[in-house]
C-alpha cells in the first residue's frame, strides 16, 4: 500500500538518534557517574555512590555566588543582545535592495566565521587601558586616565553580547521575514501608533523568533569560555572556566562534573521554564 | 611553556639524592646501554607546542635523534591535557606515549598516580651530570629557572631586594601577579613571613594584606602579564627568571632581581611513561638531552639555566641564563608531597579570596 512506502518518522531520526546517544548521551551518563564519586589527590577518584559533591557546591556561598553571576550575565547579555537585535533584524528583513540585503547579512555573520579566540583578541586590543576605546576617550577628553575596561564584568558583557548578537539577529531577521509587511500597515492604517503596533501586531507573531534567538543566545552566553576567561580575567569567575579548572588543573573530576551537571540543569532548567511561561503567554509557539 | 607547578621538598630531595646517587654509582653505567646500531624505529614525545617544540626540534630533536634514524612523532598539548592523557592510559595494555616532557612538580604528581617508569639509571650515563640538587628518580632534569623579582626599571629606579617589595603600598595598583602562578606567591609569602615551603599557613594572612595594601592586578596568562608590562598598566611583579630573560630579549621594558629570600626553582625535563614501546630509543632520547651541546642549546633556546654541570654553554650565555653560587645556595625547592596532598584547597583559597 501506498503509505507502507512512505518513510517512517522514526527511521528518519534514528542516525540522528544514535549519534546522540553515542556521542552525548552516554558520556552524559558517565559524566553524572563520576559526580557521585569521591576525589583522591592519588587516584583521581575513588567509587562511591555520594551526592557530597553537590553538597559541597549548593553549601557553599563563593559557588552558588559564581552561578548566580554566571545566570545574570547570561540573562543581561541575552537582553541586551535582544534589544540591539530587533532593530537590526528588522532593517535587513525589510530592505528591498537584494545585493546589500545579502552583503549586510554576510556582514552579521561574519563574526561566526572566526575563531572565537580570535574574536577575543580583537576585544582585547579595543578594550586594554592603552586600547582603542581608550585611546578615543582621552583624544575626545572625555576622561583623562584611561578607564578600566578589560578584566571586567563590563568587558564580558560587551564580549559576549558582540559574540551571540549575529545568533540573535539571524534567529529574528529568519521569522520577521515570514512576517508579511501589510500586518504593520493593516495596524498603522487604522491609527494605531508605531509603538502600539510593535506591541501588539508585531511582537506576538515575532515570538517564536524571539525565543529561540533569546534561547540560543542564553545557552552560548551561560557555557562562555573563553570570554569570562580572557575579557573578564582571572577575578571575573563564571562557571564553564571554573568547571574546566576543577577537571584539567585540580583533576578534582567528581566536583567539575558535578559543576557541569549543575550548570547544565540550570540552562535546561531555565529554558523549560522560559518556554512554559512564553506559551502561556502568546500561545504555541 | 605552559604553567606548571614546582618543586620538590628538601627534606626528601636529599633524601632522593642520596637513593639516587648511590644507586648511580652502584652501576656499571655504561653496561646495560644498548649498542647504539640497534636503535631506531618510531618514537612519541608527548611536549608543549608551539615555540617550545619548536625549539626543542630544532636544537635537539632534528640533529640529534632523527640524524639516529629514530622516526619521531609529536603529541603536543598543554599540561592538563597531557596529564589526563598518561592518566587515561594507565590501564590499557599499551601507553601511546614514550617520552613525556613535563615540569619537577608534573613529573611528581604523575610518578605519585603510577603512570611513570622509574628511570633505570644503568641505561642513563649522562644522568650523573644533573646538578646534584635537581636529581629526580622519575625525571631526566635538563634545564631549570626560578621565581624572581620582574619590575619596570623605568618606573622603579631601585631595583626590588625582596619579595616583601610586592607588598609595598608606593606599587598600590601597579603589582600584577599571574593566575596561575598562585602557588608561587603563597610560597614567596611564606617566605617572606616567617613560613617554610613545607609549611605556608602564614602565606594566606599574608596575602589578604597584599591584597589589601596594593590591590594587585590579576592576568590570566604569562602573555597577558607581559602586555600589562608593555602598557604600563602594571610596573612589577614575581615572575619566572627565564620569562624575564626572553622579554628583556624581545625588548620589553623589564628587570630581574634576585629576592633575597631565594627564588623558587622550577625545573623541566623528561619522563617514561609506562607501557612506552620503544624504551631503547626512549632511552637514548632521554641520555642525549643531557649531552653538554644539547642543554646548552635548549639553555639559550628557552632562556633557562642548563640542569646540568658540564653545559658547554658559552661564559657570556651563562653569565646572563644561570644563577650565580650565592643565588643558586639560596633556592627554594618546593615539598612536592606537601603540595600536592594541599594543591586543590590552596587553589580554592585562592580563588575564593584573591579572585573574588
Amino acid at each position: 500500500m501506498r503509505h507502507d512506502a512512505e518513510p517512517r518518522p522514526f527511521s528518519l531520526l534514528s542516525p540522528a538518534l544514535l549519534v546522540i546517544t553515542i556521542g552525548l548521551l552516554l558520556p552524559m551518563a558517565m559524566m553524572f557517574r563520576f559526580s557521585l564519586n569521591r576525589y583522591s589527590a592519588n587516584e583521581l577518584m575513588t567509587q562511591a555512590l555520594t551526592f557530597s559533591n553537590y553538597a559541597r557546591f549548593f553549601g557553599d556561598a563563593f559557588y552558588l555566588g559564581i552561578l548566580g553571576k554566571t545566570i545574570a550575565v547570561a540573562l543581561a547579555s541575552t537582553f541586551v543582545a535582544l534589544v540591539l537585535g530587533v532593530p537590526a533584524a528588522y532593517f535587513l528583513a525589510r530592505l528591498s535592495a537584494p545585493r546589500l540585503k545579502s552583503a549586510l547579512i554576510l556582514m552579521t555573520v561574519i563574526p561566526l566565521l572566526m575563531g572565537n579566540s580570535v574574536r577575543t583578541a580583537g576585544w582585547m586590543v579595543l578594550l586594554g587601558d592603552r586600547g582603542l576605546c581608550n585611546a578615543i576617550l582621552i583624544f575626545l577628553g572625555i576622561s583623562d586616565e584611561p578607564l578600566r575596561i578589560l578584566y571586567t564584568g563590563k568587558a564580558v558583557l560587551i564580549a559576549l553580547v558582540g559574540a551571540i548578537l549575529p545568533y540573535m539577529i539571524i534567529s529574528l531577521q529568519s521569522v520577521l521575514e515570514g512576517i508579511e509587511r501589510v500586518y504593520e500597515e493593516a495596524a498603522l492604517t487604522l491609527g494605531a501608533h508605531p509603538a502600539t503596533m510593535f506591541r501588539r501586531v508585531l511582537l506576538p507573531m515575532l515570538m517564536p523568533g524571539i525565543f529561540s534567538g533569546s534561547l540560543l543566545c542564553f545557552i552560548l552566553a551561560m557555557n562562555a569560555y573563553a570570554t569570562p576567561l580572557l575579557i573578564g580575567g582571572p577575578t571575573f569567575q563564571m562557571m564553564a572556566p571554573l568547571v574546566y579548572q576543577q577537571l584539567t588543573k585540580v583533576f578534582d573530576w567528581p566536583f567539575a562534573s558535578s559543576m557541569a551537571f549543575v550548570l547544565m540543569s540550570v540552562t535546561l532548567a531555565s529554558l523549560v521554564l522560559s518556554s512554559v511561561f512564553i506559551q502561556r503567554r502568546y500561545g504555541r509557539l | 611553556m605552559a604553567d606548571t607547578r614546582a618543586e620538590a621538598p628538601t627534606l626528601s630531595r636529599r633524601r632522593l639524592l642520596e637513593i639516587t646517587g648511590a644507586a648511580a654509582a652502584a652501576l656499571p653505567v655504561y653496561g646495560a646501554i644498548p649498542a647504539r646500531a640497534d636503535i631506531g624505529g618510531e618514537l612519541t614525545i608527548a611536549n608543549w607546542g608551539g615555540d617550545w617544540n619548536d625549539r626543542c626540534v630544532q636544537v635537539f630533536e632534528a640533529p640529534v635523534i632523527e640524524k639516529k634514524g629514530i622516526k619521531l612523532v609529536h603529541d603536543l598539548q598543554p599540561v592538563p591535557e597531557r596529564k589526563a592523557k598518561l592518566l587515561a592510559e594507565q590501564h590499557l595494555p599499551r601507553g601511546t606515549i614514550d617520552v613525556v616532557h613535563l615540569s619537577d612538580a608534573d613529573a611528581y604528581e604523575m610518578n605519585e598516580r603510577g603512570v611513570l617508569e622509574p628511570l633505570d639509571l644503568s641505561r642513563l650515563p649522562n644522568y650523573q651530570n644533573i646538578r646534584s640538587n635537581l636529581r629526580l628518580p622519575h625525571l631526566v632534569t635538563w634545564i631549570f629557572g626560578g621565581i624572581v623579582m620582574m619590575y619596570n626599571p623605568n618606573k622603579i629606579t631601585e631595583p626590588p631586594t625582596s619579595f616583601t617589595d610586592l607588598w609595598n603600598p608606593k606599587y598600590a595598583g601597579r603589582v600584577g601577579l599571574m593566575d596561575q602562578l598562585y602557588f608561587n606567591y603563597i610560597y614567596a609569602a611564606s617566605l617572606t613571613n616567617g613560613g617554610t615551603m613545607g609549611d605556608v599557613q602564614k602565606a594566606f594572612p599574608a596575602l589578604l594584606e597584599l591584597k589589601k595594601a596594593v590591590q594587585p592586578r590579576l592576568y590570566a596568562s604569562h602573555q597577558t602579564l607581559a602586555a600589562g608590562f608593555a602598557n604600563e598598566e602594571v610596573w612589577i611583579s614575581a615572575e619566572y627568571s627565564a620569562r624575564i630573560i626572553q622579554w628583556i630579549k624581545e625588548g620589553l621594558p623589564v628587570q630581574w632581581s634576585y629576592p633575597k629570600e631565594g627564588a623558587v626553582v622550577v625545573s623541566f625535563g623528561a619522563s617514561l611513561p609506562k607501557r612506552g614501546k620503544n624504551r631503547d630509543a626512549a632511552y637514548f632520547y632521554l641520555n642525549e638531552m643531557l649531552s653538554p651541546q644539547v642543554t646548552a642549546g635548549i639553555a639559550e633556546a628557552t632562556s633557562y639555566a642548563p640542569g646540568t654541570t658540564n653545559s658547554a654553554l658559552s661564559p657570556d650565555l651563562r653569565a646572563r641564563l644561570d644563577f650565580t653560587p650565592e643565588q643558586s645556595a639560596k633556592m627554594n625547592f618546593a615539598d612536592y608531597a606537601y603540595a600536592a596532598k594541599n594543591d586543590s584547597s590552596w587553589v580554592e583559597w585562592w580563588n575564593k579570596n584573591m579572585k573574588g
